[in-house]
């Protein structure tokens, strides 16, 4: 286990390296100009000149690349802000501070928005999942089965503005989403402020989930020895539980983890469909500005997330199942 | 629903068009609801020169306006400075309105009328040496947030800074004035090394400033009126940090700001309202929260529960969406303000590749103007432009060389004659605008060809993409003929239309001599008609060169002048729509009881 981990963060470094480079060259392969941020309306020349050396985009490309990443692992230093330590992701060209305090600033949000709607969906996606599978072929299997279909075809940013509308606007019953408080400040405000996000993310979520354990179930129901466990006269909720459903758990855990990987990376259209201010809506900014800096951290925070997560399922996986052996 | 937001973005981001200021749309898109419920057809700016008088404090009272609580700005985007000589944009502005002050400003009556007062000054300066030379005198009393006295050298070091090499988003007049060249900063590196301008005196017992020109500005008390010149104090200026923590002079300071998220401004105890002129001062506090598009901003003020009816919609505006409901509904359209945006939108003709002005003069005819201001969303979303010159501009005066206001949907049967004069029927057209940012320009584009195609045009559309467009479209050597284009002057003089869009000498790759117009008599107006000294004559002759400009050589396609409408919450008065900056004007919001 322990051999299996150092090789395969040592692969996720190599990757995350590889992906700032790709980040690095395809920025400057669109036709825009970051200097453009800084050069005020009358833009001369030489003040253009003078705000890519005060970027550090004046350089050749390598070079540039080279200071990136020499920030990262050893520090760097500004002349107009002094040190930054490492890791070092630079500093935005936009908001002129460090990359990686903006994003500490937001993963908070980020991660309060994929781990609250995680808890939400699993409970009942799975639920709802278990339920249809025992139910298989009933009334309320087919009523399952054909919620999950409607809420995995909907959109965030229709469900999300209708439930605005109704749910806060208009009866009030929810909070308008609002990440203002952090679940240190004042846990009552956070919760009731991402409550409604948690939802509307958990109904397009739910759906899959509820379909990938009913299948798992059904199927594992069916297996042999579920049908010897049976046979011994175990009681029903036994077999369920301890037979079935740990064998149907396995396709689960790998889905809730990417899930979970790209959540964290940012969920940009329902940031953006709530006005929350996490990894995704920093993102969007980063493009819309091109903030060099600001983009390869957040690429890089949003790979990482993936990557990390691929790492936990792996190894979740070979506890759950033991067939699996990892090599 | 991010139509508004992108929109914005082209405003902020990419500067270079600065143009763009003018830009955080909320019209567009929509379409369809042509001619109906026009918000108001007056115009709101007509500016003048005030007296001595007009410059003491305080400012008028509001009636029924009472001290206390908290106002809420909902905007989609941060203010992306903070420290005086960076600020350039109309958003950023509006709140620097609150904690920045310069020697002017500009005094706005409940009709939206405005006046220039001397604002840390005690009038509008006393020019000599036929605008080489102004003298301006500070008024008594003048304090920062943390209780010292505010000074001639603060004041002189608010200009001085502008030389620095990392306020390079402000503007630069008043520093090419100073040293006499455009590339001021070899000339000069700023006041950090405790050198000072030669071209500043400053009496510090008399508390009068002089600043000599190399060359006449004989309306620098209107450029000394922004932002980019407000005063910051020599003892507390940390450099490239001042614009996240800046001292203030006005009646609020910054008590926290997270970055993209929300910024509170709170009152500062020693600001004095006898210094000035310009501010009212009722909320307690201020609060902004950023990152709502203009949609769901609208959303939220409409249904106003809980604090929004404490909320005003900042910067970004009602978006077409959202404009019919609006309007139509008695209780909300009693809960807007609207406007005039102080720029014009227009289209540049490359005047180095249609060479014949009868082309050009055949291309003004043939536009289609109300089809394409159908499609922002009819009346509501503006009025026609006629001129180059703005309603808000010093002198204005209603002008229409093309007949563009009795015919705004084109005169095809005139264009197609003056092309057959001209032996120029069927020339080829390449008409380009940004893509990606507002998809009101999809279609308009399709309105566009159709109507050049009528006038006996050959028309090819080469959209650019937003993020890039003002780079290729300001390129000297670029490929295009007609380009999608907007301004937004930086005071309401004529000066400021004409210098930057139509004089020779600024051409260059980044210009916004985007028509690329070098033409003797036109560079020798300019020059004239900006030392002129009497505002009146000024404003008169720059009505003029307008005129002439556009008879004779028709370098640009004139198209709207934008209208935006905001909603606020019930418990809100004073609102007012800002005639320089189009968004509310903070300082005069009171919260009602």
């Amino acid at each position: 286990m322990f051999r299996f981990l150092v090789r395969r963060i040592l692969g996720a470094a190599v990757i995350l390296l590889i992906i700032s480079a790709i980040t690095f060259l395809l920025f400057y392969v669109a036709p825009r100009d970051p200097a453009r941020v800084a050069c005020g309306k009358v833009c001369t020349p030489q003040t253009l000149a003078l705000v890519k050396h005060n970027l550090g985009i004046d350089d050749p490309l390598p070079v540039q690349y080279w200071h990136w990443l020499e920030g990262v692992f050893v520090g760097r230093d500004y002349a107009s802000f002094g040190h930054c330590n490492a890791p070092c992701l630079g500093y935005s060209f936009q908001n002129r501070v460090p990359v990686l305090s903006l994003i500490e600033d937001r993963f908070p949000t980020t991660i309060s928005l994929a781990l609250g709607s995680a808890v939400v969906f699993v409970i009942f996606g799975v639920g709802t999942g278990m339920i249809a599978a025992v139910k298989q072929g009933k009334a309320l299997d087919k009523i399952a089965s054909s919620a999950s279909l409607i809420g995995s075809s909907l959109q965030i940013y229709i469900v999300g503005i209708v439930a605005m509308y109704y749910l806060s606007d208009e009866w009030g019953i929810l909070d308008r989403p609002n990440d203002s408080s952090g679940f240190t400040d004042d846990p009552g405000a956070w919760f009731s402020g991402l409550l409604l996000p948690w939802f509307v993310l958990a109904i397009i979520f739910t759906a899959n989930y509820t379909r990938m354990t009913r299948s798992q179930l059904v199927e594992t129901l069916s297996e042999d020895y579920v049908r010897t466990a049976r046979a011994k006269g175990l009681s029903a909720r036994t077999v369920f539980f301890r037979f079935a459903w740990r064998g149907a758990m396995g396709p689960i855990v790998t889905i809730l983890g990417l899930d979970l990987g790209s959540l964290l990376g940012g969920a940009v259209i329902t940031e953006q469909t709530f006005g929350l201010h996490g990894i995704g809506a920093l993102s969007v900014k980063a493009v819309r500005d091109n903030d060099l800096p600001m983009l390869l951290g957040v690429v890089l925070v949003a790979a990482g997330a993936i990557v990390l997560f691929n790492i936990v399922v792996d190894a979740v996986y070979a506890l759950i199942d033991p067939r699996v052996r990892l090599a | 629903m991010s139509l508004s937001r992108r929109n914005f973005v082209i405003a902020t981001s990419v500067a270079a068009g600065g143009s763009m200021v003018l830009s955080a749309c909320s019209s567009g898109g929509g379409g369809g609801n042509s001619g109906k419920h026009a918000g108001t057809d007056k115009y709101t700016g007509s500016v003048t020169v005030g007296t001595k008088e007009d410059s003491t404090g305080p400012a008028p009272e509001i009636e029924g306006a009472k001290k206390g609580g908290n106002i809420i700005g909902i905007g989609p985007s941060d203010f992306s400075h903070l420290d005086p000589q960076r600020i350039y944009y109309a958003w950023n502005s509006t709140v620097a309105n609150l904690y920045i002050r310069a020697l002017t400003g500009y005094k706005i009556a409940s009709d939206g009328s405005m006046k220039l007062v001397g604002d840390l000054a005690t009038d509008t300066g006393t020019m000599a040496d036929e605008g080489k030379t102004w003298t301006f005198t500070l008024k008594d009393g003048l304090k920062w947030d943390d209780g010292s006295e505010l000074t001639v050298e603060d004041v002189r070091h608010g200009i001085e800074r502008a030389f620095a090499t990392f306020t390079t988003e402000g503007a630069m007049y008043v520093q090419s004035a100073l040293v006499g060249s455009s590339d001021f900063r070899s000339k000069y590196k700023g006041p950090f090394s405790n050198k000072h301008l030669d071209s500043i005196v400053t009496d510090k017992a008399k508390k009068t400033i002089t600043l000599k020109l190399k060359v006449a500005r004989p309306d620098l008390n209107f450029t000394l009126a922004m932002h980019s010149y407000g005063a910051v104090p020599v003892g507390h200026d940390t450099k490239e940090k001042y614009d996240k923590d800046p001292v203030s002079a006005g009646p609020y300071k910054i008590a926290q700001h997270a970055i993209d998220k929300s910024m509170k401004l709170v009152r500062n105890p020693h600001w004095d309202p006898k210094t000035d002129a310009i501010r009212n001062a009722y909320p307690d506090s201020f609060t902004f929260q950023f990152g709502t598009e203009g949609l769901a901003a609208a959303d939220r003020l409409i249904a106003q529960s809980g604090d929004d009816q404490y909320a005003v919609m900042a910067y970004s505006g009602v978006p077409a969406e959202r404009l019919q409901k609006v309007l139509t509904d008695p209780e909300l359209k009693k809960r807007t303000i609207n406007g005039l945006l102080s720029g014009l939108y227009y289209y540049a003709i490359n005047c180095k590749r249609i060479t014949d002005p009868k082309v050009r003069q055949a291309l003004n005819y043939a536009w289609p103007l109300e089809q394409i201001r159908r499609i922002y969303g009819g009346q509501s979303a503006g009025d026609y432009a006629t001129s180059i010159i703005s309603p808000d501009i010093l002198g204005y005066d209603h002008q229409d060389v093309y007949g563009k206001a009795k015919k705004p949907q084109g005169d095809p049967e005139k264009a197609k004659a003056l092309l057959k004069e001209a032996g120029k029927v069927g020339q080829k057209i390449v008409y380009t605008y940004p893509k990606g940012g507002n998809d009101a320009y999809e279609k308009t584009k399709v309105v566009i060809v159709n109507a050049l195609k009528a006038a006996g045009f050959d028309p090819v559309v080469k959209a650019v993409d937003q993020g890039s467009y003002y780079d290729q479209v300001q390129q000297i050597d670029n490929n295009f003929d007609v380009m999608w284009f907007g301004w937004s002057p930086d005071w309401p003089t004529g000066y400021t239309v004409m210098q930057p869009l139509f004089d020779g000498a600024t051409i260059a790759n980044g210009s916004n001599n985007v028509s690329q117009l070098n033409v003797s008599w036109v560079n020798d107006a300019i020059k004239k008609n900006a030392v002129i000294t009497d505002p009146k004559a000024a404003g008169a002759a720059w009505e003029e060169l307008d005129k002439k400009i556009m008879t004779e050589l028709a370098p640009i396609i004139p198209e709207t002048f934008q209208r935006r409408f905001y909603l606020y919450g019930s418990k809100v008065g004073g609102a007012l729509f800002d005639p320089l900056f189009s968004g509310f004007i903070m300082y005069k919001l009171h919260v009602k009881a």
